[in-house]
């Protein structure tokens, strides 16, 4: 699934911002109320208290005289005798009830606003200062506006900021892209790039991967060629052959060229084979293990090298004693096993004894030739090193293609000269 | 014209052997660096096909060691490695000539010819004396111009004197040319063959030096 980062922060910054800014709001007109409550009610109170100390002066004016009509918004005040008579009033107090020896805020409706009355009583009279509610609220929703512009006016830019820093963050990685696009694919110097710490993994497992496939490129490369190297050979001979036929006159002769010919196809057919082999098995990386029939497997192998060992005369026998045997792939097993057998028979004398066994814990193909040259024993695994002095053809694959499958069962191959004479090639497991 | 040849692969070698045999050459197989390194000196041999990957002993080492030896026969390479750096080392190492597996066995005869003409100082593919030209690419000689029929053991034998003009040769050095290891040396056999050439080019064409040997005649 594709996203964009930016979009993803853009989102992630909105849906925290604004429950926080709410949530701020509110606490804020809260609070606000409180405070504004506490000012104002305490302004009524300071006021109520000042006229309350004029009420001797005001009670030597006659009663009832005329009140001041004094026009203060959203403000009221009264003043009463102990006797109850207004001494003073302004155009709003006119409405507001004498209550006699109350000291205290009331609520009360006029005009349908809601107003706020601070009562003061004393022996001296009576104080009434009343304020419109509308007016506190007017202070808090003020102070609420302000803060909101404040947010609205800031958010672009922390928008825009956000929108800014991810793209600078994300530079380096736009760099890489450009990088990787213009690398030749076989190059296989690591990436040197300098990234942020966040990032270096990537460019770590980047490295890895161009380290891993450079190798896999350098190993195809050098299979490639020597096994182009390896086939000239058996061309070489199918040309000479060839060309022989058209030389010779003699029938026995061209018959014997035409055999050769053959063989050379069968060689350079074997070889061909070998390398299709190991270059499906290096691909391979993993194996369906089964629960495998060895005694099967070992029949069928040595019935696949039967025919070739009745030209040379030798003798396959095979042991598969009991107990729980490895696991592993039918087919693969049975290429190893024909492959172990083959070699055997190939490079022992004519009328050799070849005995494989199979044990769970050994797999082992023993002749009783004339083994290998402590020199060259330690070579005979390398791709196409066939040890000198061979009259055999072959294709100097055979022991890599056991290995390889040896790998993928988590077997491990080795060989050495037995003392009584000939060659034991041995699997065990890891 | 007597070719060793040194190569470990079955079929190439055996293809080798027996298509220049086919070509007019007698040729002697060796398998085995080790073995042709004193195998060289087991005949006169006029040229040498070396096979670059020998068992036991690297083609360009057995080189090395002859030419130290002071065996001195033309050396064509075969080989499997074709790069320039290889065929660069090869020719240092004192080889003649190089082919890179698969060759043409007309072609390895023709480069062993040319080869065999250089080292004889000429540069015409014909070998020509008096009267007589033999073509040894063809297979052919002509006498005044009209070609004479030879067997192939006969155009040998000429082959041979003509290569070896202004030496008397002995009848065991021009047999040792003609029979490789694997055809018995008939006896007499030369006798009859120079008995046949006097009689098809001319009795003159061929001398005797009593108790030394042949030579070719004046060329009148």
């Amino acid at each position: 699934m594709s996203y964009s980062l930016r979009g993803q922060l853009v989102r992630s910054l909105l849906l925290v911002v604004t429950p926080l800014w709410l949530l701020g709001s509110v606490l804020l007109a809260l609070h606000a109320r409180h405070e504004v409550n506490e000012l104002y009610d305490g302004q009524q109170q300071i006021f109520a208290r000042q006229l309350y100390s004029t009420l001797p002066m005001l009670a030597q004016q006659p009663a009832g005289s005329d009140p001041k009509a004094e026009k203060t918004d959203h403000q009221a005040v009264a003043v009463w005798n102990p006797q109850g008579q207004r001494l003073l009033v302004d155009s709003e107090g006119l409405e507001l009830p004498y209550h006699a020896g109350v000291t205290g805020f009331h609520l009360l409706q006029h005009d349908d606003e809601d107003w706020r009355v601070y009562y003061l009583s004393g022996p001296a009279g009576s104080v009434a200062v009343a304020q419109e509610n509308s007016e506190r609220l007017e202070a808090i929703s003020g102070l609420l506006l302000t803060q909101s512009m404040v947010w609205l006016l800031l958010l672009p830019f922390a928008l825009g900021a956000v929108w800014w820093a991810v793209f600078r963050a994300l530079q380096p990685l736009a760099d890489l892209c450009r990088t990787l696009l213009q690398r030749q694919p076989d190059d296989p110097t690591p990436l040197a790039h300098p990234l942020p710490s966040e990032l270096a993994p990537l460019l770590d497992s980047l490295n890895g991967l161009i380290d891993r496939v450079a190798g896999t490129l350098q190993r195809e490369r050098q299979f490639t060629a020597s096994a182009a190297h390896e086939l000239r050979s058996p061309l070489a001979a199918l040309r000479v052959q060839a060309e022989l036929l058209t030389l010779l006159d003699d029938a026995n002769a061209r018959n014997a060229a035409a055999g050769k010919v053959m063989q050379g196809v069968d060689r350079a057919s074997h070889l061909v084979d070998q390398l299709l082999a190991l270059s499906r098995l290096e691909q391979q990386q993993t194996l369906p293990s089964q629960p495998l029939d060895w005694a099967q497997l070992a029949e069928q192998a040595c019935q696949q090298v039967a025919e070739y060992s009745t030209v040379r005369g030798s003798h396959i026998r095979h042991q598969v004693s009991g107990g729980p045997l490895p696991a592993g792939e039918a087919l693969l097993l049975s290429l190893l096993l024909r492959n172990l057998l083959d070699n055997a028979v190939r490079y022992s004398p004519p009328g050799a004894e070849v005995l494989l066994e199979i044990s769970p814990q050994l797999i082992r193909v023993s002749d009783n030739g004339p083994g290998i040259a402590a020199e060259h024993l330690p070579h005979i695994g390398q791709r196409f090193y066939r040890p000198p002095g061979q009259s055999q053809s072959g294709s100097g694959l055979g022991l890599s293609i056991v290995r390889r499958i040896a790998e993928l069962h988590g077997l491990q191959l080795s060989w050495h000269n037995r003392p009584e004479g000939g060659l034991s090639v041995e699997l065990r497991p890891h | 014209m007597r070719v060793l040849i040194v190569e470990d692969d079955p079929l190439i070698g055996d293809g080798l052997q027996a298509g220049l045999q086919a070509l007019g050459f007698s040729c002697d197989w060796l398998r085995d660096g080790k073995l042709a390194l004193s195998g060289i000196r087991a005949a006169p041999y006029d040229a040498v096909v070396l096979d670059l990957g020998l068992p036991g002993m690297d083609g360009l080492e057995v080189l090395a060691a002859w030419r130290r030896a002071g065996q001195h026969e033309p050396v064509l390479l075969l080989t499997a490695r074709d790069g320039v750096n290889d065929r660069i080392r090869g020719l240092d190492a004192g080889a003649d000539d190089y082919l890179v597996k698969p060759f043409a066995l007309g072609e390895l005869a023709a480069r062993l010819r040319a080869l065999l003409r250089r080292r004889g100082g000429s540069s015409t593919p014909l070998l020509t004396h008096g009267r007589v030209s033999l073509d040894p690419a063809a297979r052919q000689v002509t006498l005044d111009g009209q070609p004479v029929a030879l067997s192939a053991r006969e155009l040998a034998v000429l082959e041979v004197l003509l290569g070896n003009r202004n030496r008397v040769l002995s009848r065991a050095e021009i047999e040792e040319k003609l029979y490789d290891w694997a055809h018995e040396v008939e006896s007499n056999a030369v006798e009859v063959h120079i008995h046949h050439l006097r009689k098809k080019l001319g009795a003159d064409f061929i001398k005797t030096r009593r108790g030394l040997g042949y030579t070719l005649g004046d060329g009148a």
